[in-house]
């Protein structure tokens, strides 16, 4: 027993070696690559249309404890500047929503610093569950932006469950007629957004601690080491893997 | 071509056999995640990279099922759940869908020939989904083989057929609007406990560990509610090609976010105890305000956490009699098909 404990150990000694190895390989492959994070947004545009397919709706999920709010506001912007129109940042315990107002001056910083003379043209809003309409006044881009938690998953599902069972008992609905879109219809957290089409999940854990269960049925799901010192290059590759895959609808 | 692969008596075993079973013992002396899903995607690209048609790619998977059921035995792993068919399966051409269900109608006959293998390693089967789109006489073997083996306790094999999982979670919450409808429950009983029970996968704990072969990253309508702090286990091989290796590989994984994933998950139900009684007290006090609003009645207010208690008193009853109700639902649905089975047989 004692021999496959010690055995057991070692394998597992082994494999954080290696994954330590492999991650300080790539640290050492970009070494100025973070100095590079100011990227012209016509480049970005045109590395979007290179894409064959580009996501709507983006998860970015962090599942570190540590976090780096100038980076997770690179990565916004990025994705506003790829033109992807939804973008929901995640931690499963809630720490970006209460840090918000930190987070959201970076963002609307690196808005200015990246997209330069564009940046007008943009319009990346923070939006929070019951969306209320905005005026557009003359921007071209809209871009949504929500910042959720586990009570935006599972809760939110209970919430509407609940609401259902409060129509039937008042007799406003009947059992039976709640297909799969009702439910749907029901939830709060991403009204108004379509579905997730790519979670980019930051973070050594191999888990999405809680992320939107209902919205995340046929979703990509690409992990990256960490969001620390992430660089413009990286989340490309992660677009480009994205843009190959296909998918079969059970087809 | 059986579903329950016996153990090979230990004087006949091979150099490899014995080697498994030294490497699955070093690995139980770690973490082994108690229920296993899996996502057994790769049978047709099989198919195409060794020439065969497609039914044998399906074949070729039932085959490494089985296998696999085996290995998960030898490593402790007691509880399997796997997608063998999807609704949106359906979709796929009449010919493929007419012959997947072909080889389930012999698979599920097959399973319950083995009824003598399936009592002796105690395994409980289960089929989850919308069973009333499969045709009769598929519905009415899984029915035997489930009524058979209910009340095995040793191991869990769960098949997903007909199923996806937003079809599922619906389908837990018309259940509890009926349990409203009749006055059973009301829906303030509506909480992550009451929607578990009302799943298909009722009895059976969330997956520890979700390993999806092929390739794919995605989850594909199984399991989304029941996965949200599972550990996913992406791989590149085939489902036919799957070894034991991989699943070693898998557990290795496991252990590894063994510790991050038991936080997240201990923290999110505290947090959902919390809310619960924040719930509760907020509601009595609630009530009170209606009755009393400027509090002359000292002794009502003094109780609170008294009437709290029996309002939670009140609701595990509630609720215990609501699931008592469903399970028998459930199970009259099985005994029915079983039984026009048996007049069947007779006649």
């Amino acid at each position: 027993m004692i021999l496959h404990q010690v055995l057991l150990y070692l394998v597992h000694t082994f494999l954080a070696i290696r994954t330590w190895l492999a991650s300080l390989y790539h640290g050492l492959k970009k070494p100025l690559a973070f100095k590079h994070r100011k990227r012209n947004v016509h480049r970005i545009k045109s590395d979007s249309k290179e894409l064959s397919k580009l996501p709507i709706h983006v998860g970015l999920v962090v599942v570190e404890d540590d976090f780096r709010y100038g980076e997770l506001a690179s990565l916004v912007v990025w994705c506003a500047a790829m033109g992807i129109s939804y973008i929901s940042l995640y931690d499963s315990q809630g720490i970006l929503k209460r840090n918000n107002t930190s987070l959201w001056q970076e963002i609307m910083k690196q808005q200015q610093e990246l997209l330069g003379e564009d940046s007008n043209k943009y319009s990346i809003e923070l939006v929070k569950g019951n969306r209320t309409a905005t005026q557009l006044t003359g921007q071209k881009y809209s871009v949504e932006v929500r910042l959720l938690s586990s009570e935006d998953g599972r809760t939110d599902l209970l919430h509407a469950a609940q609401r259902w069972c409060q129509d039937v008992e008042a007799k406003r609905k009947k059992v039976g007629d709640l297909e799969p879109t009702g439910l749907e219809g029901l939830l709060q957290a991403t009204k108004g957004a379509p579905d997730v089409d790519l979670v980019l999940k930051f973070g050594t854990v191999d888990s999405l601690l809680g992320f939107l269960p209902w919205q995340i049925r046929l979703t990509e799901i690409l992990s990256l080491p960490t969001h620390h010192s992430i660089d413009y290059q990286t989340f490309l590759l992660a677009l480009q893997s994205f843009g190959n895959i296909e998918q079969r609808f059970g087809k | 071509m059986s579903w329950i692969r016996e153990e090979t008596p230990p004087d006949e075993n091979t150099w490899s056999e014995r080697f498994r079973k030294f490497c699955a013992n070093v690995l139980k002396t770690g973490p082994i995640p108690k229920h296993v899903a899996f996502i057994m995607d790769g049978n047709r690209r099989f198919a195409r990279k060794k020439g065969m048609d497609r039914a044998e790619g399906h074949l070729m998977g039932f085959e490494k099922l089985a296998e696999t059921l085996k290995w998960c035995r030898d490593l402790g792993i007691n509880e399997v759940t796997v997608y063998a068919f999807s609704i949106e399966n359906f979709k796929r051409s009449k010919e493929e869908v007419e012959s997947l269900m072909e080889i389930a109608r012999q698979k599920f006959a097959r399973l319950l020939q083995e009824k003598e293998a399936i009592m002796k390693h105690g395994v409980c089967i289960r089929v989850l989904g919308n069973l009333t789109l499969l045709p009769l006489d598929i519905q009415r073997s899984i029915a035997e083989a489930m009524v058979m083996s209910k009340d095995n306790d040793k191991a869990f094999l769960n098949v997903c057929f007909a199923y996806t999982s937003r079809h599922e979670i619906s389908n837990a919450v018309e259940e509890m609007a009926e349990g409203v409808e009749k006055g059973l429950i009301r829906p303030s009983d509506v909480s992550e406990s009451l929607l578990d029970h009302c799943l298909y996968t009722s009895h059976s704990p969330d997956p520890h560990l979700l390993v999806r072969t092929s390739g794919e990253v995605r989850l594909s309508d199984f399991l989304l509610w029941q996965s949200s702090f599972s550990v996913l286990s992406f791989m590149e091989v085939l489902w036919p090609e799957f070894s034991f290796w991989h699943l070693c590989a898998a557990v290795l994984h496991y252990q590894r976010n063994h510790q991050a994933i038991m936080r997240a998950r201990d923290q999110h139900n505290q947090e959902r105890e919390q809310a619960l009684r924040q719930a509760d007290y907020d509601g009595v006090v609630a009530e009170l305000q209606q009755v009393d609003p400027d509090k002359t009645d000292q002794s009502k207010w003094a109780s609170v956490p008294t009437l709290v208690q029996k309002q939670e008193t009140e609701r595990d009853r509630r609720v215990q009699e609501f699931l008592q109700h469903l399970d028998r639902k459930r199970a009259n649905f099985l005994d029915n098909l079983v039984q026009k089975n048996e007049i069947k047989v007779c006649s």
